[in-house]
This record gives C-alpha cells, structure tokens and sequence, in this order.
C-alpha cells in the first residue's frame, strides 16, 4: 500500500499541467515557395492565425486573420518582432499596435476577457523573401508589460 | 490487494478533479494580506477555502462556475471588487450578492449568460460599475433594473445590441459611462435618447458601431461630456444628427482597417450647429484641404489630427482664435512652417511628434505662436547644426520642450536664450554636439527637470550645465565620463538645488568622495547599471533620507566604516551584486538583516561568494565568524607557552652572559 501511495503521489506531483505541454504547430500560409509555421509560446493558451496570400515578393499592406482571446485590457499595445537566420540575429524592433493617443486598429481598447477576431490590413511595408530559414519571435503586450500573445515562428523560403 | 488496487485506480481517477482544488489553495496570489488575491487561470470551481473571509479585492477570472448563487461568495462578505471574467457563467440566480453590502464593481465580461435572475444582483449598497462586455445580450431588459440606482458605469461592448434604449425603470441619474463599443446600433433615435434624460455629464462610447441614421432632433439641447463614434464610416451622418447637442468632447477617429470616405466641407458642416470643445479625427483623408474646411471648428478648444495625412495646414485659417491644443502627430510636413502656425494665435499646447518625414524646424515657423507652453517635436528626424535660437523664436512663454528621439544637435552658447520660461527640457536619445566650453543652458534659471540620457554627452565640459539655477531632476543615464570616473571637479557643482539626480548604466567604476559636496538637496539618486564597488558610498556621507539605487553595480563587500552613511539614508536598493557573504563581509550582512525596512529589491539581493552561497538571499544567510571557545582554550594556550619560552630563554641568555663574566 505505501509503495501505491507514494507512487500516487508522485504522479499527482509531476503531471499537473502536462508539465509544460507545447501548443501545436500551425501553418498560417504555404504555397510554392514560402511557408509560415507558428506556435503559440504563451502557457496559457493557443490562438489562431493566418495571412491571406503567401508569396516570396511580399505585397505591402497585407490582409491577415487573428482570433485570440485576451487575457489583458489592450488599450496600450506593443509588438516585439525578433529575426534569426542560422541562430544569429538579423532584425530586432518594436512596433505600437494600439496606443492612447492612436488606437490604430479598431480592436484597440477592447478589454481583458473579450474573444477577438480580426480579418484585416496590417499596414506592412513590401519586401521580397530572401531563399533561406527564419526563425521569429513575435510577442504582443500591454502597458504593464503583461503578455497578450506569443509566437515562435518559421518561415521557410526555397 | 484487490481492495488497495482499486482504491489506486479510483484516486486516480479523481485526482484529475481533486488536483486543482487541492493545488490551487495555495496558488491564489496574495497582493495585499487579507485584502488583495489573484485566483486567475486556476481551473477553479468554487472559491477556495484558504481564501480569507475579508477579502476584499477577488480576481477571479478564467475559473469554472458555470452556476453563480447565493452561496457561491457567501463566506466574503466584505468583497468590493470582484472579477468574474470569462468563468463559463450562464446562470446568475436570485440573491447572488446579498449578503455583499459593500461591493461596488461586478466584472461579467466574456460569459455566455442566459439568464440573470431578478434580484440577482440585489445586496450591494453601492454598486458603481457593471460590466456585462461580450455576454451575449441582445435586448437591454436581460440587465435586472433593481439595485442600479448608484450605477456610475455600465459597459456592454461587444455585444448583440442594436438600440441603445435602456428599459423604462432603469435608473440612470448616477450615470456617468455608457459603453456599447462594437455592437450592432444602427439607428438613434429621440426615444432611445429620451431614457438618458436623467443622466448629466454623461460619456457616451458608440466606437464601433455603423450608424447609418440618427432621428433629427435626438440631441437636441443634450449635453455630453464626451461622445465617440470612432470608426463610423459616415461621419455627416453622425454631424447632422447631433444638432444642437453641447460635448466636452467628441472622438470621430478611424482606423486602418476601416474604409472611410474623404472629409468634405459639406461633411463638417454639422459642427456649425453644436457646441463642442475638443474634436478627435485620427487617420481620416481630407479632400481637398482649404482654409474654408474649418469653418465650422471656430469655438474649438482642441483639436487632434493625428495621421491624418497632412502635407501642411492651409493659410490664412480664420476664426481658429480660441483653439489652445492643436495635435498634429504622424503627419506628413516637410518643415514646421508648412502648419501655418499664424492662424492659431491663442495656441498654448502644440504636438508634432513621430512626423513620417525628416522635419525640418525652418527659421522662426512659430513665432506667431506668443503663448505656447507645450511643445513637443519628439521622434521627428530632426537634424540641425545651430540649434535651437533661430527655430524657436519668440517663443518667450515656452515651458515644455521635448527633443526627445531626434538626429544630432548642436547646441552653442545659451541654446534657448528665445525661451527663458524653460521649464522642462527633453533631449533623451538625441546625440547633442556641444564644444567645451559651450553653456548651452544658461539662463534658464526656471529650467527644473532635464533630461539628457542617452545624448553622448562630452561629460568633461565643467561648463556643460552651468547657469542652471533651479534644476532639480537630472537625468544623464547612459552617458559616459572620462575613465570611468566621477572626480572631485565635475560638471554637477553648479547644481545646487539638484534633489533627483540618475546617472545610471553610465559604466561608472568610481565616483570621488567630494564629487556630490555641493549637491546638498538630492533626495534621490540612481546610480544603477554600472561598475561601482562599495568605496564608492563614501560620496554620501553628507547626505541624509534619500533614495539609494545601487543595483546591478560590482559591490562584493562594504567595509564597516562606510555602514553609517547607509543607515542614514531611507532606502537604499544593492540588488544585482556580486555580493560576498564571507566572513570578511559580516559586518555589512548583519547590518543588511537589521535594516531590512530600508531596502528595496530584496529578493533579488543575493550572494555572489563562496560557491556554496550563491543566489542565496542575503537576508536568508547565517554566518557565524566570531571566534569559537576551544579557539580561544588554544590560543590562550599557545599564548602562555610563547611568555613561557621567552622568559626562560631571557633567564637563558643573562645566566650565559653573567657566567661569561
């Protein structure tokens, strides 16, 4: 009996949660020459998300799909992108999504518990895809630093 | 066996269940004691036990209770605020509250409500703010009408709603904040107005929402503090309709992802027919800008034009004297005179910041402008080789200046000798030239806060600040000093008045035991991110009660004598250190452990030294290093049998030369 209990107990102690569990994999386009791949990198939840056309000459503006639920208010909203190619970093910026003095989507604002979806621009500039792997790290947060989303992406070019 | 087999297989089977509520009573955060918790994400269907009966500020978000009832809360009565965000509620029933006397906020938002019974949200004395967001309404009466009568806000974004005619019944007189943002409110008409007759100074949000028509005379001689129909497609729609009307302030913003026609003069001609003192109209297209197309904006007080596609403001604007804000960020100027200043004489707060171009601040573009306080060219590419006299001009009243985020500066002698009312200055991350012995601030003798962090200042120029008489907030982060090193003669001792002082990750390695001297009003100093060592507190010890940052510097140890002048500061954070938590520092660790209330960051102070010790909190280390008594027995030992010796051997010596004689 003691040998069950303490084998009980271990199990109860080691699987909570899954012990950290990774989201699946999503493609969130594939064609010819490019393919997206993402997942979600927050413990707490998965989201969805798509990009209508996939193409080695990114088009300017682009129209993408987002479904997520939030977990913060979002009146102030921040986007981090990190690019790797081969482990060694290529581009690190910062972009304001929503702010208090320019709400640029009609999303801004909306509140902590609220289910999004949006099927829209997103005001990117035009650039073509050099052949090769990328790795990207994408993090939406708030004012307070909280995050919103997180995704570990790929994006493969041949 | 049989029996303990199954009795294995039926926990675990309900340990899958069993495990949340046992696991989660320790996991709902504690914020304040007895006060403040965070049960979020926690899987939770009930409240848990461990949970204090005064606990007055719940979030409870993300949890599982598909069923809220009078027993549910019973045990909190003294509950004010309680977030109940996305917990899979469909059920709100009879007396949920009741027993809740003192709650004032209920979050609601993102719950598939079906029904929410009468008396529901009965109990509560004062209930203030209400937010029912995305639960599925459709039709106003689902909300129950009694115990609104304090309602201050009611939120009801993202729902199923489309006319905003609150039930007969419903109290209204208390209320401040109407939310419907996203729903589906195409229509306004003077009935659905008419239900929020009692309500005074009332913001009204109808972001979101494509209203298509509006009753004539629904805002007739109605009175708003703000109104927002961000994102309407057909803004002379919304125009015409609020004839009549008086706001504080009116938002008719828009938004990437929405589609929106040009504004025409025809369009905005419904502002000649209310009364309104500040206008929002980010990122919507003028056609065909003329100096007629504000005719309407005459009484305005403010006015935001953000990313509105501006190549510059036409001339000879008339009637815009009373307008005090003009915010014209993300535009697209050339240079600063193309805004036209002069037609906006009584201008006090002027913002172009983040200008899609390279702006070029011109020769005295803004002189017209003799009341201007505020001004803000931050984030604008500004370059310029002889800054900032000839560009400011005649701005004599000029109080606020951000520079913040610009190209490289040069500045000469006495730089703002056009604003001598300075009273903050930014410069953060705009590379300044400045030829030693250039003064660039002199006599701005009101100038209280600067901030030059981040400029690659030439921190060897003595003259730098000089003639800054009042300063009290410096803030010279990230630049650097001649070796490493603040000497007894520096650039600080002409700031007498300095209370706020931030010299962080300035890569410091040492700071000279005069260099503050005559800095005897700081009251705060930020000296994180950089390479000091413990000697350095010695440039405190004349300064009494202030803030000590020292984080993330390279103290190991802080030798006993300089104890004194950390205690008699009033806080004091050393966290980031490669503390050592030897015995060649235990006067400083058992200094650290009797003033805890002083420091700051504490769980991230820690040892660096011995490897046994490291990332040890220093309040959690013992050391013991006085000397132990079998040491005291063997050095007491050692000690008589040295006076021993030396006593027979000077007996020795004089015997041997008394025998020679």
């Amino acid at each position: 009996m003691k040998g069950f209990t303490a084998a009980f107990l271990i199990w109860t102690l080691i699987s909570p949660n899954g012990g950290g569990k990774a989201w699946p994999t999503h493609t969130a386009c594939r064609d010819g020459s490019l393919e997206v791949l993402y997942e979600s990198c927050d413990p707490l939840q998965d989201f969805g998300f798509s990009v209508d056309e996939c193409s080695k000459q990114l088009k300017s503006n682009i129209n993408i799909r987002f479904g997520i639920i939030l977990r913060e208010d979002i009146k102030e909203l921040f986007l981090d992108i990190a690019l790797f190619s081969k482990g060694s970093s290529i581009l690190n910026f910062s972009y304001p999504v929503c702010e208090d003095d320019l709400p640029k989507f009609s999303f801004c604002g909306r509140r902590k518990g609220e289910q999004i979806y949006y099927a829209g621009p997103i005001n990117n500039p035009g650039f073509e895809v050099l052949t090769g792997e990328y790795q990207v790290l994408l993090q939406l947060y708030n004012g307070n630093h909280s995050t919103v989303a997180c995704a570990n992406a790929t994006i493969i070019c041949s | 066996m049989a029996p303990h087999g199954s009795c294995f297989l039926l926990a675990v089977l309900l340990s899958a269940g069993c495990k949340a509520i046992a696991s989660s009573d320790q996991m709902c955060t504690e914020k304040e004691a007895n006060k403040t918790y965070n049960c979020e994400n926690l899987g939770l269907r009930e409240i848990p036990d461990t949970l204090p009966n005064m606990t007055e500020f719940l979030e409870f978000g993300f949890n599982f209770l598909p069923t809220i009832e009078n027993t549910t809360f019973s045990r909190l009565t003294d509950l004010i605020f309680l977030d109940l965000t996305r917990c899979q509620i469909n059920w709100v029933h009879e007396g949920t509250f009741q027993s809740h006397h003192q709650l004032n906020t209920i979050v609601l938002t993102g719950n598939p409500l079906i029904f929410m019974a009468e008396t529901s949200l009965n109990g509560p004395r004062s209930l203030k703010h209400l937010f029912l967001v995305q639960t599925g309404i459709s039709n106003l009466e689902f909300i129950p009408v009694h115990n609104m009568e304090n309602l201050e806000s009611l939120h009801l974004g993202s729902n199923h709603i489309s006319s905003i005619k609150l039930p007969e019944n419903f109290p209204t007189q208390n209320l401040k904040v109407l939310d419907f943002q996203n729903n589906a409110v195409h229509y306004l008409s003077r009935e659905d107005m008419n239900t929020l007759e009692k309500a005074t100074n009332l913001s009204l949000n109808l972001n979101g929402n494509d209203i298509k028509g509006i009753e004539p005379g629904t805002f007739h001689s109605k009175m708003f503090q703000s109104l927002k129909f961000g994102g309407s497609p057909n803004l002379s729609v919304i125009l015409k309709g609020l004839q009549n009307s008086t706001a504080h302030s009116l938002w008719l913003g828009t938004y990437e992802d929405i589609d929106d026609q040009d504004l025409t003069l025809a369009m905005l001609e419904g502002l000649c027919e209310m009364t309104v003192e500040s206008i929002n109209l980010q990122k919507r297209h003028f056609s065909d800008i003329s100096s007629t197309m504000f005719q309407c904006f005459t009484q305005l007080q403010e006015l935001d034009l953000t990313a509105t596609h501006l190549q510059g403001l036409p001339s000879g604007i008339k009637g815009m004297n009373s307008l005090k804000k003009l915010v014209l960020n993300v535009n697209n100027f050339g240079q600063l005179c193309e805004i036209n200043a002069a037609s906006f004489p009584s201008l006090t707060d002027l913002y172009i910041k983040g200008n899609v171009r390279k702006l070029d601040l011109g020769t005295g573009c803004l002189e017209k402008l003799e009341n201007l306080r505020k001004l803000d060219l931050s984030h604008n590419d500004i370059e310029a080789s002889d800054c900032c006299n000839l560009q400011l001009r005649k701005l004599l009243h000029l109080q606020y200046l951000n520079l913040s985020f610009n190209e490289p500066l040069t500045l000469q002698n006495q730089a703002f000798k056009e604003c001598p009312q300075l009273e903050l200055l930014d410069f953060s991350f705009t590379h300044l030239h400045i030829n030693t012995p250039q003064s660039p601030f002199q006599n701005l003798h009101l100038l209280q806060v600067l901030n030059l962090s981040h400029c690659l200042l030439d921190t060897s120029n003595q003259h730098l600040l000089a003639g800054l008489l009042d300063l009290r907030h410096l803030n010279l982060q990230g630049n650097l000093f001649q070796d490493g090193s603040i000497s007894k003669t520096n650039l600080l001792q002409t700031l007498g008045s300095l209370e706020i002082l931030i010299l962080s990750s300035c890569e410091l390695v040492s700071i000279d035991q005069q260099a503050f001297h005559s800095l005897g009003k700081m009251s705060h100093v930020d000296l994180s991110h950089n390479s000091l060592t413990g000697t350095s507190i010695d440039a405190f010890s004349h300064l009494k009660g202030i803030y000590l940052n020292l984080a993330a510097n390279s103290i190991c140890t802080i030798p006993p004598h300089l104890l004194p002048i950390l205690s008699q500061q009033s806080t004091i954070n050393l966290s980031h250190n490669p503390l050592d938590c030897t015995c060649s520092n235990i006067h400083f660790i058992t200094w650290y452990k009797e003033n805890l209330q002083k420091l700051e960051g504490s769980e991230e102070t820690l040892c660096a030294n011995p490897s046994s010790l490291r990332g040890v909190k220093l309040s959690d280390v013992k050391l013991s290093c006085g000397i132990t008594a079998l040491g005291i027995f063997f050095l007491v030992v050692f000690l008589l049998s040295l006076t021993t010796l030396f006593i027979f051997s000077v007996k020795f010596l004089l015997r041997h030369k008394y025998q020679n004689i």
